[in-house]
């Protein structure tokens, strides 16, 4: 656990403070805290995360692909993430619930969503992904730091229930902002709830840098409230395991709430919508280049000997038939007929949408054939 | 039959429901050890437990976001919003996910959140404690809203919006709380007329007049005031007013012809507004004159002291009716 | 095959976008994703990656050039497994199948703007109705129209008359009551056709000096010191004139009169008075007399009868339909108890009771005043014994009841002081002749002298 109580301002900086396990250039380091959480992740292990990595990196690109040909409106690149999102993701345990915001798709990976998951809402087919009580991730959340307080509801459900689950909540820097994020976090330490909130400071929301929403870390705001944290190098997919290991077991052996601050880089765009050449600094953008997650974990890999050019591109090859599948899905999606507006609005019967959804039935009977 | 105060009424009926359903808690700033600041929760934390009977933060956001998590969970959280005013802080919780949720998810996840709000005006309260916000949530497609005017409603209303599993915005009339009136606590749930259902409270014949909450008694008061002239003046309580049950409101109107809905909330795009609007798309061929609204005014809501001058009261009812009835008003002056 | 690429709305909204560079030519094989072009848009230059495996074909813009969102961009020659065919195999609702049409949306999924059409907007096809400039009404009335169900099938009792506000502020300058119309009119929305035709028969007029409300005659204060008042004709009494003069002029109106000695109804009435669990039925003269003519009219149906003249026929109901003349402060109305021959005596009584408060709060429904086979005037209340009355329209007898009185009689041998009242009825002699109209009388009157042989008609 680390917490600064002096203000930090460069990235450089702010890295060297950060837990790690392995340095940028593949290196592995020794740091007392987190090595006993991930004592038991051998190279076989290695390898699937960086298997895992490989692919979600490559449905990530398809998914902007499929938008820049209109096949979705909308796609949130986690490009650059990879590490903060499966690193933390693989730690969970089945029976843990997630509340994620709208750039997991790591995340929803790691859970096992099926490969049409990643488009359905992006398209505009439904507003929600996947049954929520089935792949135990609530749906995708656009108001910003809402469902942090749902994660936190969730866990007073949990501790009702003497249960040994936990919350976990995914949130970005800018979020931490929002009255709700800070709100979720009161709540979490007033009744010790069994949630973590984990916080990816991808450095920028939209065209804000970090610096707008604070100008101290954002891991030392947690235990103003109470909250335990923990700052982690979000490009290490190794030590993101093992901080949120430790944020799990907090919570998990009733000790309460715990956060993790990850700390990454968005390589590209907010969305498909944006153009952040018109913000960003390409210098910038280069020396995150050199932290690129999935390179570091490969050459951790390479040095211990422990990864080869086949399997590497075995690895890629899994990827492009996972996007594969992802496309072919979401070509093959079939939009519902015109009364599903109405569907499901209300768990009972409702007078008022019954009548709405006859006139329109009725209206609609009026057309030829479309 | 019970005599008892809506608010006790109200207390009675968060006790049956806890009672019937262990998964119901309830939460909110004061409603543990201090029973609320109306008492409402009384007597509720000794019963049921801190598990179940939450003292939260200050923060309206906070409440309504983490009983959406609890709803998540299976729970049937049981919310208290101290005061009309305070429920701004909460709007985007109930408005961007308790009341979208079932829709989002196809009805795999459900919202069974009640939100109890103290409500309205009439007590000479300090400001934003006399706030009449239920048209914005009447416009939110996803919540149902509820309203009642006596403590026999308030019983059983509030066990029928907890056990409901649609998200209920539970409107309850401050400056009733105290007044009492016949409760049957014996009368099974399930006997009871559903939810949506509006009352006629009084049976007229020259005009309807339609309304909720604390001003179904100034309404009643009207009609009794009427009868000195000869007027036979129908009373509808709504009492659910999203959905509105058209079907007792048109049978009412076919019968009279003539329309005023009265509500304390301002008049613009107000319930008043939409109620007529359905009324006249319904019942055009009946209405022997224009529906009127009788409302507060479009102003902030004002200071105590003037407050009586913007809550309709027995004399703006009974003009309206005579502007309905086409009998000297105070648009047409004493001669007609 | 060949497939094109419309340009897609690249960030929530665009309508165009430039073309930067490109990076292909037509000739070359491309593969999925492969980048084609760099294009500019409000918001950012973007690089457009290949939908499709294939080989370019055409490029449809040059450099530099602006595109629409819809447009046309690049073809491509495609395989037979390309992800495209396999989609419009699937049936998606993708539109990157489609052949390019200006009338085909782009690549889109809900978002963006819609392409500009040069097309004039145009409305979309419906059943039955041809796509014409101008409204073919009769067309539209065949089409299926809203599905408000809120108009009951049949006029409830207590329901107002229905129409619309224009027709019925028509209506009031007339001095038209529209529920005399609605009468007729039945559950029928009463139009402006329906007032004028109505004010023609009574002969309303629009002049300017009658706006007002109708007024009783009692509350017009004339001018004293003149040697007459004007009372305008208007309301119940002008439709009530329009009726009597119809009928009167129409049937040939025969009166029989009956005086009867009554004394055993009278304490029959009083012993029903003194139990407590009829206390809360009104049961009096008028009420009796109801049920005798109900048993009387099985034997002599044709005083229920009406001549139908247009289809040339008696019809003759097997029914009762009771009116009961009721004065009101607007004038002499005859609500009507329906199936009065199917109620009991105190059925009757209620039906009487709710009838005449119903009238007196001018609630009376034009249902109410529809039908009739039957009427019974009550002119005892005036004090008096006999009078002529005039038969409702469509309607072959109506019975006048006198006062009872106590008169000296015949009782038993003797001169006794006894109850006495007299009946008269009038009946239209096409359909009924003066031994039936006779025999319905005393039948009426066998009933009031004897109540115990109402057994003797069932």
């Amino acid at each position: 656990m680390s917490s600064q109580t002096t203000p930090i301002t460069d990235p450089a900086q702010d890295l060297s403070l950060a837990e790690r396990l392995v340095a940028p250039d593949g290196r592995r380091l020794s740091n007392p805290e987190l090595d006993p959480f991930v004592a038991d992740i051998d190279p076989a292990r290695l390898r699937e995360l960086h298997r895992d990595m490989v692919i979600l990196r490559r449905l990530d690109t398809e998914g902007v692909a499929l938008q820049r040909q209109g096949q979705l409106g909308l796609w949130a690149p986690c490009n650059g993430q990879e590490a903060a999102q499966i690193g933390t993701a693989r730690a969970l345990d089945p029976i843990d619930f997630v509340f994620p915001s709208y750039r997991e798709t790591g995340v929803l990976y790691a859970r096992g969503a099926q490969p049409g998951d990643f488009v359905r809402v992006w398209r505009g087919e439904e507003g929600a992904p996947f049954d929520p009580q089935q792949l135990r991730v609530a749906p995708l959340q656009i108001i910003i730091g809402a469902q942090t307080l749902h994660a936190v509801g969730y866990a007073m459900g949990i501790k009702h229930e003497k249960a040994r689950e936990v919350a976990v909540t995914y949130f970005g820097d800018g979020a931490t902002s929002q009255g709700d994020v800070n709100e979720a976090m009161v709540f979490a330490a007033s009744y010790q709830a069994p949630v973590v909130f984990v916080c990816q400071n991808n450095h920028w929301a939209i065209s804000e840098p970090v610096a707008v929403q604070s100008q101290f870390p954002i891991s030392g705001r947690a235990p103003g409230f109470g909250i335990p944290s923990m700052r982690v190098d979000g490009n290490d997919v190794l030590a993101c395991m093992a901080a949120m290991r430790w944020a799990l077991a907090h919570a998990r052996d009733g000790k309460g709430p715990a956060f993790i601050e990850a700390v990454t880089y968005r390589m590209g765009p907010h969305t498909t919508s944006d153009d952040p050449t018109r913000y960003r600094d390409p210098e910038e953008l280069d020396s995150w280049k050199s932290r690129d997650p999935i390179a570091r974990v490969e050459a951790y890999l390479r040095g211990l000997g422990e990864i080869d050019d086949e399997q590497i591109a075995a690895a890629h090859a899994d990827a492009d038939a996972a996007a594969r599948e992802m496309r072919a899905e979401c070509l093959g999606m079939v939009t519902r007929k015109p009364l599903a507006v109405f569907d499901e609005v209300y768990a009972e019967p409702h007078s008022g949408i019954d009548r709405q959804r006859d006139e329109y039935a009725a209206y609609l009977s009026t057309f030829e054939e479309a | 039959m019970t005599q008892l105060t809506l608010g006790k009424a109200l207390n009675a009926g968060l006790h049956q429901a806890m009672k019937s359903d262990e998964k119901v808690v309830i939460m909110g700033e004061d409603i543990g050890k201090l029973g609320g600041v109306f008492r409402i929760t009384d007597g509720l934390l000794d019963e049921f437990g801190a598990a179940r009977v939450i003292d939260t933060p200050l923060a309206e956001s906070g409440i309504v976001g983490t009983a959406v998590g609890l709803a998540y969970r299976g729970y049937r959280p049981v919310v208290e919003i101290q005061f009309d005013g305070f429920v701004y802080p909460a709007f985007d919780q109930i408005v961007s996910q308790v009341a979208k949720l079932h829709y989002r998810t196809q009805g795999r996840v459900k919202m069974p959140i009640t939100i109890r709000i103290p409500w309205a005006g009439g007590i000479g309260a300090a400001e934003h404690h006399s706030e009449s916000p239920e048209a914005y949530f009447v416009h939110t497609a996803g919540v149902r809203v509820i309203t009642v005017s006596n403590p026999q409603d308030a019983y059983r209303c509030l066990q029928q919006a907890i056990a409901s599993d649609d998200p209920v915005i539970f409107f309850e009339p401050k400056r009733l709380y105290h007044h009492k009136g016949d409760v049957d606590l014996d009368a099974p749930l399930a006997d009871a007329p559903p939810m949506g259902l509006a009352r006629v409270v009084r049976a007229g014949t020259d005009a309807t007049i339609i309304t909720y909450g604390a001003m179904v008694s100034t309404a009643l008061d009207a009609a009794s005031a009427a009868e000195d002239e000869g007027l036979s003046l129908e009373v509808i309580d709504l009492r659910s007013i999203s959905p509105v049950d058209y079907d007792t409101v048109a049978a009412s109107v076919r019968r009279t012809g003539r329309v005023v809905v009265a509500h304390e909330a301002s008049r613009e795009a107000g319930v008043a507004a939409e109620v007529i609007a359905s009324v006249t798309e319904r019942c055009f061929e009946y209405l022997e004159s224009a529906p009127l609204r009788v409302t507060g005014h479009d102003v902030p809501y004002p200071p105590a002291k003037l407050e009586k001058f913007h809550l309709p009261d027995l004399d703006r009812i009974l003009d309206a009716v005579d502007r309905v009835l086409d009998r000297p008003n105070s648009l047409t002056g004493a001669e007609s | 095959m060949i497939q094109e690429f419309h340009l897609p709305d690249l960030g929530e909204g665009l309508t165009d976008a430039e073309v930067v560079q490109w990076l292909v030519s037509p000739g070359d094989t491309v593969t999925l994703n492969q980048t084609l072009a760099e294009v500019e848009t409000a918001k950012a230059v973007v690089e457009l990656p290949s939908p499709y495996d294939g080989t370019v074909t055409a490029l449809h813009a040059e450099a530099g050039a602006t595109v629409e969102v819809g447009a046309p961009l690049i073809a491509f020659e495609v395989g037979a497994d390309s992800p495209a065919e396999r989609a419009s195999d699937a049936g998606g609702a993708t539109d990157t199948a489609e052949a390019a049409d200006e009338k085909t949306p782009p690549n889109l999924v809900g978002y963006g703007a819609a392409p500009s059409s040069k097309s004039r907007p145009a409305r979309r096809a419906r059943r039955g109705v041809a796509a014409s400039t101008s409204v073919d009404t009769a067309v539209l009335e065949a089409a299926p129209h809203d599905v408000l169900p809120d108009v009951p099938a049949t006029p409830r009792r207590d329901e107002r008359p229905r129409s619309t506000p224009p027709v019925r502020a028509h209506a009031k300058r007339l001095g038209v009551d529209l529920v005399l119309i609605a009468a007729e009119a039945g559950d029928r929305v009463i139009t402006r056709q329906d007032v004028d035709a109505y004010a023609e028969r009574v002969g309303a007029t629009t002049n300017a000096a009658e706006l007002q409300q109708e007024t009783p005659m009692a509350a017009v204060i004339g001018d004293q010191e003149a040697r007459e008042t004007r009372f305008p004709i208007r309301g119940v009494r002008k439709h009530t004139a329009a009726a009597m003069v119809q009928s009167a002029f129409t049937a040939p109106h025969v009166t029989t009169f009956h005086t009867v000695d009554v004394t055993a109804t009278m304490d029959l009435i009083a012993s029903l008075r003194a139990d407590r669990s009829l206390a809360e039925h009104r049961i009096g003269p008028l009420v009796i007399v109801a049920k005798a003519v109900c048993l009387a009219l099985r034997r002599t149906p044709g005083l229920s009868s009406r001549w139908d003249d247009a289809a040339g026929e008696i019809v003759q109901p097997h029914y009762v339909d009771l009116g009961i003349a009721a004065a009101t402060e607007r004038g002499l109305i005859v609500p009507n108890i329906r199936d009065a021959d199917r109620m009991t005596v105190t059925e009757l009584a209620d039906a009487v009771a709710d009838l005449t408060q119903t009238a007196r709060s001018g609630k009376t429904s034009p249902a109410d005043l529809a039908g009739g086979t039957f009427s019974i005037t009550n002119i005892g209340v005036f004090g008096i014994d006999a009078g002529t009355p005039i038969l409702p329209p469509g309607q072959s007898g109506i019975l006048a009841v006198g006062a009872v009185r106590r008169m000296p009689w015949e009782h038993r041998g003797e001169i006794a002081l006894r109850q006495v009242m007299t009946l008269s009825l009038s009946f239209d002699h096409r359909v009924v002749d003066g031994a039936e109209g006779a025999r319905f009388v005393k039948d009426v009157a066998d009933i009031l002298e004897e109540p115990g042989r109402a057994m003797l008609l069932g």
